[in-house]
């Protein structure tokens, strides 16, 4: 009995160790660290350090409309953007797991905006806003590509929606497709036989027997929405009038450009705790959802 | 089975080996780092290197070649210079390092502000030889009690760099330098046809910088106003200085291009530099980006008046930037001797004008129009006849000036009037102020 | 999962639209590409057409300048590195963690996951302090090694999470056979899970190579030297305060993603098999 405990504990170190050093190392430390800071009025360089207990926390709440005004414009962000790039991804990868000739190119197509990473994709795509867009409006004369484009605050936020949806779609989709790639063909055979139109197979087969993918996705789509940084300083740096400015961006600019290392990092717990709670009831509810093929 | 098994830990052991072999060879690089020797080599028993940490990409080419001149003239000397891109936050990265204990020996600050932030860090220069040499004025953003430190990078200058040409088009024959001039300026360049300015205000600093400035710059003694805010004995609201300077961004938006807020930094150049605009609020550093665009464009600085008082011929010139020593550094001497050589050895001098194409900031040091441009000698002659205003950002506190620009982004949109605009400021100042 | 193999009107219909979809997907990528080749006036002046005359000279320029070769093989070894560990570690600990779900698993799991909404900028600080402490006592000189090993740390919720998905997936009674077979766990595991496991790893391979080859932020904060630099931090070089000199980063921009597309397009047949095998196995 005592060889059988000593062995499950060996096991767990090898096939658990190394992660969870790793994790507590580059994850953990710093972030406990980060949490002490939070207490302090530390500018990020200076030598002292003071204690301020529960001080900014109680500027966040009391005195601090931009970070409120930051946490509403991600969460806009967040609902329309986690459930454009989700809908997209899956019809993209409904449609890509069909016989479709072009297939194999397509999925890499869909797939490729990945390759940018963030802060040169905003440089690029503000420069397709700027330049692009107006010269194809010149050239077509549609309204839509003569709108000020990043210049208000309905297209700086559309524009940061379609260049995330742009850009994750394609991520999601390869999840779908190897979701997808794991309903049984057999249980869709018979319902095709028994009758079942197409609509009818996707929504009481094919969803719930992938709803583990969906927990996935909605999960990684609403962590990145809510953290987004890169695309938004390089974008539009919070613009026009600071009316795209995520709660990361915000974050950033109290603890790096305002030197309030302390309060920005106060920020960031309350941050983290209150995306935590929006995931993990995310995650509860389509777990619940979850069946077994 | 066994065989993919076989095969993955293969790759491991490939991929282990890769990595030992990079830093085999990196790991020599390493001890030369500090004041240690490099042991079985051929180099000199005592290679001291310093690390340098800076943030102007546009010169870290030239920076690369007088890195092999200076340690050419110093054996035992090495520089390892770093320079941080704009794709990031030079402010953060600088933080990083110091956090990361690899501090940088020398760095760049602005001065004022971000003085006071890293005064910790910052070793005294005053009793360094070239001192004498620095123009007065570049002195200001690293003066702190009497002692200076930090040695001011170059001059920039700015103010609505204009197009000759299109302005003859126009039949303007006198330079505007009072508002009324400017103002009959843009209704003549309008009636001929021409866009009189190319406003970029999607940037925050075109605005919140570098246009704002001039309002806290026009006042009699900005430095007594910016004490004076941050003491609460003065207003924003109740300035008149502030008052007029909003008509002059009136004027800029009345006779602007459509759209200014989707308008970026290079459009706006490239509109101006294309002749479809006469005017543009911008400083000597655009000049490569014109040359780039069209090269026989030709162009001067104008000054940004905001009334008709006669005193308002002068452009707004400052130290964009300074390097500084370390306190902590092991190398101290070293980097100082370094920063010495640069302004006082004819190699540095040669590169700070030549190759860094850099308007001096030092009375020792001439650049010439053929160096640094026909903007930039149009910032030396302003400077050398002293027509200048102070640089004042910097002295804000940590921050405003990114609030600033949304706040001028909103007025430019029409959501809020000049009121809001001043109580904004005012706000904005009250709460970021330590 | 395809209902029937035939290829009906419908599907030629589909195939049209979602082609239409791709061909808008593509858009930014040939401004990319038509700009790279564009000499710094045009392409502020004409960004949308077609390249007056090549300025191939844009490429050599960038090559140079980002010092390429250097940055390449930096970015190749950090990117490969991570990855294998990455996703070996991370397969074993998701296994673990499935097979036996303990409390304290359960509770490491529970971390991991809410690890993965942590923002990285209120960590950064505090990681390079700790870094430096940790390069210190190990004796490690070479900072990509650093860099590495922060890659595992931030990698780590992310891989076993997906992992811990499709692990649940595998039916037990696959495992149980083998197990009866006279294999130990980690037999099992190496000789049975981990083949099984093959096309969420390359999933995993994929999108964690993306992540890698592309990040800025984390190299620029814990490389040391210039002869370090990956290709984004190289071609961040060409972005100054003021001036972004377009003609050169662009340039630089498909020297940089032209490595991960070749991956990824010769990594598409495995996908495609691995989806199948999947499939089948399901």
């Amino acid at each position: 009995m005592n060889r059988k405990k000593t062995s499950q504990l060996l096991q767990q170190l090898v096939f658990v160790g190394p992660s969870t050093v790793f994790f507590i190392l580059i994850i953990m430390i710093p972030f406990l660290l980060g949490l002490s800071f939070s207490f302090t009025n530390w500018d990020g360089v200076a030598d002292k350090v003071a204690w301020v207990g529960l001080d900014n926390f109680k500027k966040i709440f009391m005195d601090d409309p931009d970070f409120g005004a930051a946490f509403w414009f991600t969460t806009k962000f967040t609902v329309i953007g986690v459930i454009l790039t989700n809908v997209l991804g899956f019809f993209l990868a409904y449609f890509l797991t069909k016989p479709l000739k072009t297939r194999n190119i397509l999925r890499t197509v869909f797939f490729i905006p990945n390759v940018i990473g963030g802060l040169l994709l905003g440089f690029i795509w503000q420069f397709i806003f700027v330049k692009g867009f107006a010269a194809i409006g010149e050239f077509t004369k549609l309204p839509f590509f003569n709108l000020p484009w990043l210049g208000d605050e309905k297209t700086a936020f559309w524009g940061i929606v379609i260049v995330f949806v742009w850009q994750t779609a394609g991520y999601l989709m390869v999840i779908y497709i190897s979701s997808l790639g794991n309903v049984p063909q057999d249980i869709l055979e018979a319902a095709e036989i028994d009758g079942a139109n197409r609509l009818q197979i996707l929504r009481s087969i094919i969803v719930p027997l992938i709803m583990p993918a969906v927990t996935v996705c909605l999960f990684l789509a609403i962590s990145w929405s809510f953290k987004m940084f890169d695309l938004n300083l390089s974008l539009t740096k919070g613009g026009p009038f600071g009316s795209t400015e995520s709660v990361a961006f915000n974050i950033y600019k109290e603890a790096f450009q305002n030197n309030r290392y302390g309060l920005g990092t106060a920020k960031a717990i309350i941050f983290f705790v209150v995306v935590a709670v929006i995931t993990s009831v995310q995650v509860k509810f389509t777990k619940s959802k979850e069946v077994e093929a | 089975m066994k065989k993919k098994y076989a095969k993955l830990s293969f790759i491991m052991l490939l991929a282990l080996s890769l990595v030992l072999s990079a830093c085999g060879s990196k790991a020599k690089e390493e001890a030369s780092t500090g004041t240690t020797n490099s042991g079985g080599t051929d180099k000199p028993a005592e290679t001291k290197t310093i690390h340098i940490f800076q943030f102007k990409v546009e010169i870290s080419e030239a920076l690369n070649k007088m890195k092999e001149e200076y340690e050419k003239e110093h054996p035992g000397i090495k520089l390892d210079i770093q320079t941080v891109g704009g794709g990031s936050d030079y402010g953060a990265a600088l933080k990083a390092k110091f956090a990361s204990g690899e501090e940088p020996d020398i760095f760049n600050i602005q001065g004022y502000a971000e003085m006071d932030t890293w005064i910790d860090k910052l070793e005294d220069l005053s009793d360094q030889p070239w001192v004498n040499d620095v123009i007065d004025v570049a002195k200001e953003p690293m003066t702190k009690d009497g002692k200076l430190y930090g040695q001011p990078m170059n001059l920039e200058g700015y103010g609505f760099v204009y197009n000759k040409d299109l302005f003859a088009k126009a039949g303007i024959t006198k330079l505007p330098t009072t508002l009324s001039e400017l103002t009959a300026a843009a209704q003549k360049l309008q009636d001929a046809g021409i866009t009189p300015f190319a406003n970029g205000y999607q940037e925050f600093w075109i605005l919140g910088i570098h246009n704002l400035n001039i309002a806290f710059a026009q006042q009699p003694d900005p430095n007594a106003f910016i004490k004076g805010l941050n003491d609460g004995t003065a207003k924003i609201s109740d300035n008149p200085v502030f008052k007029d300077w909003a008509n002059l961004l009136d004027l800029t938006l009345k006779y602007g291009n459509k759209n200014p807020l989707t308008t970026d930094y290079n459009t706006e150049v490239t509109m101006f530099a294309n002749g479809q605009a006469a005017m543009t609020q911008q400083g000597n550093w655009i000049q490569g980006q014109i040359d780039g665009i069209n090269k026989n464009l030709n162009v001067g600085i104008l000054p940004m008046p905001i009334n008709d008082n006669p005193d308002q011929d002068r452009l707004a010139v400052g130290v964009p930037n300074n390097w500084v020593v370390n306190k902590n550094s092991p190398v101290k001497a070293e980097a100082k001797e370094f920063l010495n050589w640069l302004v006082t050895s004819e190699t540095g001098k040669k590169y700070i004008a030549k190759e860094f194409k850099f308007i001096p900031a030092f009375k020792s040091i001439t650049a010439t129009a053929d160096d640094i441009g026909p903007l930039g000698a149009e910032v030396v002659k302003y400077s050398q006849a002293g027509k200048t205003l102070s640089w004042n950002w910097a002295k804000y506190p940590d921050g405003a000036t990114n609030e600033f620009g949304n706040i001028m982004q909103s007025y430019v949109a029409g959501k809020s009037d000049k009121q809001k605009m001043f109580e904004d400021f005012e706000k904005t100042w009250n709460n970021l102020k330590k | 999962m395809e209902i029937t193999k035939k290829y009906r009107a419908g599907t030629l219909v589909t195939e049209i639209i979602v082609a239409l979809v791709g061909l808008i997907f593509l858009v930014p990528f040939y401004f990319l590409f038509v700009n790279s080749v564009k000499s710094f006036g045009d392409i502020l002046t004409n960004s949308a057409s077609f390249p007056v005359s090549f300025e191939w000279s844009n490429y050599s320029k960038a090559w140079e300048a980002t010092k390429f070769p250097a940055a390449f093989w930096n970015s190749l070894i950090i990117t490969v590195v991570s990855n294998l560990l990455l996703a070996l570690m991370s397969a074993m600990a998701a296994y673990r963690m499935v097979r036996h779900n303990t409390r304290f698993n359960a509770v490491l799991f529970t971390m991991f996951v809410a690890a993965m909404v942590i923002p990285f900028q209120s960590v950064m600080i505090p990681l390079v302090k700790v870094m430096k402490v940790v390069t210190d006592t190990l004796g490690i000189t070479d900072s990509r090694i650093a860099l590495i090993i922060c890659y595992l740390g931030f990698g780590i919720p992310m891989t076993v999470f997906l992992f811990h998905g499709f692990i649940k997936s595998i039916p037990l009674e696959i495992e149980e056979a083998a197990t009866v077979d006279g294999s130990n766990s980690y037999g099992v595991f190496f000789r049975i899970v981990l083949p099984l496991m093959k096309p969420m790893i390359v999933t995993v391979i994929i999108l964690n190579t993306l992540w890698i080859w592309n990040d800025y932020l984390l190299p620029s904060l814990i490389l040391q030297g210039a002869d370090t630099r990956t290709i984004p931090l190289a071609t961040s070089a060409f972005f100054g305060q003021y001036t972004k000199q377009w003609d050169l980063a662009l340039a630089a921009l498909v020297l940089g993603i032209l490595p991960v597309i070749i991956f990824f397009l010769s990594m598409q047949k495995y996908i495609i098999e691995g989806i199948t095998q999947g499939a089948v196995k399901g």
